[in-house]
């Protein structure tokens, strides 16, 4: 009882143990930008078509070995509270457009590492946000004005224009193989592009990896790649109607719990035939339908298979109720419950389904060139599995890029020409600006200076020079002036054809400012003591040892 | 303390110590949440024992995560959560009110004074305020037509204190509208008429307001149509799935034809169900007509692929609550029974489509005739924006909710406040004879923290402003204070309008708690630290 009159003074002691309490711009704010900038120095460098590679082994001890700042940050598990509201932003940004996670990050980082240096300079966080926000507004509206003309419209079936299009994107995950990945991916989409090309379903798109071979062997399967066998003993099938029953294939069981009463041995007899019976009308009434092929969402009985064989008709088991009805789209059939016998209009068409071996793993491939199909598989080869992931993120790009230019099919000049057009332009109207949102203004333009700075740096340019060259071009009015990294020099991006959508670019600008403006909105953070402390702290200690390794 | 009445842990706090401990406490409080206040007030961000993030400038949301273990603060968080659960807005006000008066009381305890006497003092104080607030507030006619910019003066107040500027005036329009588009003669407002939805997906600007209703969940059938034009709407209770007998029943049979006959008529009842509906739909659709059942209870594969057949929309597996604003927005009758169905039960939705996000299905039901009912649909990029809009929509409905039945608003920007101090001092303080005064005075002052936080957390000149607004206040003037540049301005120009319940139960809350704890000359708290809980 001796300290009690020295109560202590303040929130810390009103808090349940183990709860932090960080206020202040030097506790709370600093650190948080700080915690950021960490953030976007590891995101950083992947950035752009040069960018490095990441080994990141996440806590299933799985490796990925990507660029795609997207994986990267998911699989890091990021815990600081400030650098998750990034994190955060990145996932918007990869589930809305579903490209450019890695310019969020990074030019959010940026724009705190700018702020950081206002925060120094004396101006209070709101006003540096007061000054961002009226930046981003102004951002947007340069960003429509440097939309290339033309390109509001679009034909999304044109192969060559959606390459133009998409090139940047998966050039950015996959450089040097663009040009194939583009040429699979376009082919794909708009194989299953629907009438109303804004109704483009990115599920529609289906990759199948295969271990062996090179990039060189993929190609486009119009159609379904299963990775499964077929059930029976027909393997090949060719212009076949397909019934597909959604509920097995099999003798129909009542809800309520049944029981079989038998009195004699004559009666158990008479019951193994009557089954029998009734499943071979079942089979029957299916095969003279017309249907040559089953699929099956569920268990296929014995004696069912023994009969479908019977009647040569090749049957099919997909367990995944998703993957049951994209077969349905492919085949344009209309899954039946149970099995009975399908009218005519439920009936599938495929041109053919056969089971195949590639490279050691047997798929199953169902093709149907005729219209009213609406899936197609990129089939994926590469030598090691993290390869065919990154691919496989490549191409997911390249789907997602291709959703979102057939919604907004405006496309910006790529190659760090908009931002520096945007650094340029946002500079001037900061010097208009009177008052403190002047500084912050300008800060925010100088940050676009980071895309060619570490466009240059990745690839081993001189980014000084290189940037120096870039506002002189575009001082003189060459708004269309951005790096050629093959050269090592500027170039018109019209020649080089290097085109970002300008989607991709709005959202990412917006998602990276919110997040920044979030951040440095904070001055207080509460934090509660971490659930499950013990277990946590000895998974940290053996993750250090990890490292140590 | 020679002799041990109390058990040997125990820990016991008395007279001054009592006092100062809960007057820190109170302080305390106050320092956390002072920042809060006013549109220019900063967030605070919560971090959860699983490491989820919240932000919140709520200071009612702040109470609550915030897991406060003094028993003194404990007390005051509970003030400012009835203030939330009363009048839905304040909770901060009260807790750095309640704090303020604390410090006020200090220092005349400090000089000798006596806790009963302030206490006394308060009493009076708080009565006079009260009564000078009736006289201050500014009536406002609220008959069937509602003065929507008035309400939307408050609905802007209340919600720019939660949410920067932008999406607060935004935000303005969607809450009075959706208010009004609830409100009905004679009866009592229901907010729980308002759904508010949420959806991960653009920006928090693109946050808007349904005129119908938006469920969380989509048909489950592939071949039901995702979008559908001039739906008859068929909002009903009935389960369409086969249920099992309570009892342990099973089947017997002996041959494959008589399995197959149990299979039907296992079925038999729910498709009889099932049939009724699809003979109404029939009865009721013409070529351009679609119709959609929206069920609280479940739909099985076999009966959701009967209506898909007929090309019949359905959901399964509704909330309850949404039943109910189902039939106010679209009208018809929730039926219970598919045996009395009659076209008349039956509602009407312009357009009924499905929208996907990832896992994540909507259903929209727009464009409904009469709507009484419908969805705020919160829109952000994650979950703590999303987070952050729901608490500012609930406060601003509840803000808009008050005005309309309160009849009245009460002048903000702190020109309360001011006013009201001025009236203690000048008219108040007078009548009172003895000690007590002091307690008026230490009251009168402590009104003064809101105007003075709000100007600290502008960056302004405390002392400054509270000296101009005093002075034009002396002058007969009723300013408030302009957090831009400082100076004052008239709130009634700038539209800066709380809501009176608001203030009123702050006055009264406020000036109870604080006499309480003043009161209090002892705490004990056995067999625990009460700094350290025991780990």
């Amino acid at each position: 009882m001796v300290g009690m009159s020295m109560q202590p003074y303040g929130i810390q002691s009103m808090l349940k143990e183990g709860y932090r309490h960080l206020s202040g711009l030097d506790e709370a704010v600093i650190k948080n930008i700080e915690a950021c900038k960490e953030l976007s120095t590891i995101t950083r460098t992947s950035l752009g078509p040069n960018g490095m590679n990441k080994m990141v082994i996440n806590h299933l001890d799985k490796l990925f070995v990507t660029s795609d700042a997207g994986t990267i940050v998911n699989e890091l598990e990021i815990q600081h509270p400030a650098a998750k509201l990034l994190v955060l932003a990145a996932k918007a940004q990869q589930e809305e457009i579903g490209d450019g996670a890695n310019l969020v990050i990074s030019f959010a980082g940026e724009l705190l590492q700018n702020a950081e240096e206002l925060i120094r300079m004396g101006l209070h966080p709101s006003e540096i946000i007061s000054g961002y926000t009226k930046a981003i507004n102004k951002t947007v509206e340069i960003l429509e004005q440097l939309v290339e003309s033309g390109s509001q419209t679009m034909d999304v079936r044109n192969k060559d224009e959606v390459i133009s299009r998409m090139r940047a994107a998966v050039a950015s995950k996959q450089f040097g193989q663009e040009e194939i990945i583009c040429s699979l991916v376009a082919d794909a989409c708009i194989q299953v592009c629907p009438k109303n090309p804004t109704n483009f379903n990115v599920d529609n798109v289906r990759v199948a990896k295969l271990l062996g071979g090179g990039l060189h062997n993929s190609c486009i399967v119009r159609g379904m790649v299963m990775k499964s066998d077929a059930v029976g003993s027909i393997k090949r099938m060719e212009k076949a109607k397909v019934a597909v029953f959604a509920g097995g294939v099999d003798t129909n069981a009542t809800e309520t719990k049944g029981t079989v009463l038998i009195h004699s041995a004559e009666q158990l007899e008479n019951y193994a035939k009557t089954e029998e019976a009734k499943v071979e009308e079942l089979i029957k009434a299916v095969a003279e339908s017309g249907a040559k092929v089953i699929v099956s969402g569920g268990s296929i009985g014995e004696m069912a298979l023994h009969f479908c064989e019977r009647y040569k008709i090749m049957v099919l088991k997909i367990s995944s109720k998703f993957e049951l009805r994209r077969f349905c789209r492919t085949a344009g059939a209309v899954a039946h419950l149970k099995l009975s016998r399908p009218s005519p209009d439920d009936l599938g068409y495929v041109d053919s389904i056969s089971v195949e071996e590639i490279g050691g793993v047997t798929v199953t491939i169902a093709r149907n060139e005729e219209g009213g199909n609406s899936i197609s598989t990129v089939v994926l080869r590469g030598s090691t599995d993290s390869i065919l992931d990154d691919l496989e993120r490549a191409v997911d790009d390249g789907v997602n890029t291709y959703k979102a230019m057939c919604r907004d099919s405006r496309i910006v000049p790529g190659a760090a020409a908009t931002e520096i057009e945007l650094a340029q332009r946002l500079k001037e109207y900061a010097n208009a600006e009177i008052g403190l949102d002047k500084y912050a203004i300008s800060k925010y333009a100088e940050s676009f200076e980071f895309v060619p700075k570490t466009l240059a740096d990745n690839s081993g340019l001189n980014a000084m020079e290189i940037i120096a060259a870039l506002y002189t071009g575009h001082g003189s009015g060459n708004a269309k002036l951005g790096i050629d990294l093959e050269e090592g020099a500027c170039k018109d991006v019209s020649e080089t054809k290097v085109w970002d959508l300008f989607a991709t670019k709005l959202f990412a600008l917006k998602y990276a400012s919110d997040a920044a403006c979030t951040v440095l909105r904070v001055d207080q953070i509460i934090m509660a003591k971490p659930a499950g402390g013990p277990r946590r702290d000895a998974a940290a200690a053996a993750g250090a040892g990890a490292e140590e390794d | 303390m020679s002799v041990r009445v109390l058990n040997p842990n125990a820990e016991v706090l008395n007279k001054s110590a009592a006092l100062h401990m809960t007057i820190n406490a109170a302080k305390g409080l106050q320092d956390v949440l002072k920042s809060n206040l006013g549109p220019k007030g900063t967030i605070k961000m919560l971090v959860g024992g699983s490491g989820d993030i919240k932000l919140t400038k709520d200071g009612n949301t702040l109470l609550k995560e915030m897991q406060i273990q003094n028993p003194t603060a404990i007390m005051i968080a509970r003030t400012a959560v009835a203030q939330d659960d009363i009048s839905g807005d304040g909770t901060t006000s009260t807790v750095i009110f309640i704090g303020e008066l604390m410090k006020q009381s200090e220092r005349c305890i400090d000089e000798g004074m006596h806790p009963r006497v302030l206490v006394d003092g308060f009493e009076i104080a708080k009565r006079a305020t009260l009564q000078f607030l009736e006289n201050f507030k500014t009536p406002v006619v609220m008959g069937d037509e509602a003065d929507k910019e008035i309400l939307k003066m408050v609905a802007r107040t209340t919600l720019r204190t939660k949410l920067y500027e932008g999406l607060a005036d935004q935000l303005t329009d969607i809450v009075v509208n959706s208010v009004l588009c609830i409100r009905k003669p004679e009866e009592a407002i229901d907010l729980f008429m308002v759904e508010i939805m949420h959806m991960r997906h653009n920006f928090d600007v693109d946050t808007r307001l349904v005129e119908g209703l938006v469920l969380d969940h989509g048909s489950r059938h592939p071949d039901m149509k995702r979008r559908a034009e001039n739906c008859h709407i068929l909002t009903c209770n009935v389960s369409l799935e086969y249920e099992k007998s309570e009892i342990n029943a099973g089947f017997f049979y002996s041959n494959a034809e008589q399995r197959e006959a149990m299979v039907t008529a296992e079925r038999r009842s729910v498709d009889e169900r099932v049939k009724k509906i699809i003979e109404l739909k029939k009865k009721v659709c013409g070529d351009n007509d679609n119709f959609v059942i929206i069920n609280q209870k479940g739909i099985d594969p076999p009966s959701l692929d009967l209506l898909a057949r007929e090309g019949i929309v359905a959901l399964r597996r509704a909330k309850r609550r949404n039943m109910e604003r189902l039939v106010l927005a679209c009208g018809g009758e929730a039926v219970n029974s598919v045996d009395d169905l009659t076209p008349e039960s039956l509602g009407w939705a312009g357009l009924v489509y499905e929208h996907v996000l990832g896992e994540e299905k909507y259903t929209f039901v727009e464009q409904v005739r009469n709507p009484n009912s419908c969805t705020i649909l919160i829109k952000g990029p994650n979950d703590h924006t999303i987070a952050q809009i729901k608490d500012a929509v609930r406060d601003g409905l509840r803000s808009v909710k008050n005005t309309i039945e309160d009849e009245c608003v009460v002048l903000g920007a702190g020109a309360f406040e001011v006013a009201a101090r001025q009236h203690l001092i000048n008219e108040v303080k007078k009548t009172v004879q003895g000690r007590a005064q002091l307690g008026v005075e230490a009251f009168a002052n402590a009104l003064l923290v809101v105007p003075k936080t709000l100007a600290e957390n502008a960056g302004l000149d405390t002392q400054d402003v509270i000296i101009s607004l005093t002075s034009e206040h002396d002058k007969g003037n009723v300013v408030g204070l302009n957090l831009q540049d400082g100076e004052p301005i008239d709130p009634q120009l700038a539209g800066i309008f709380d809501n009176y319940s608001v203030k009123r139960q702050l006055i009264n809350a406020g000036p109870v708690i604080a006499s309480q704890l003043l009161l209090v000359d002892e705490v004990i708290r056995a067999g625990r630290n009460m700094r350290k809980p025991t780990a």
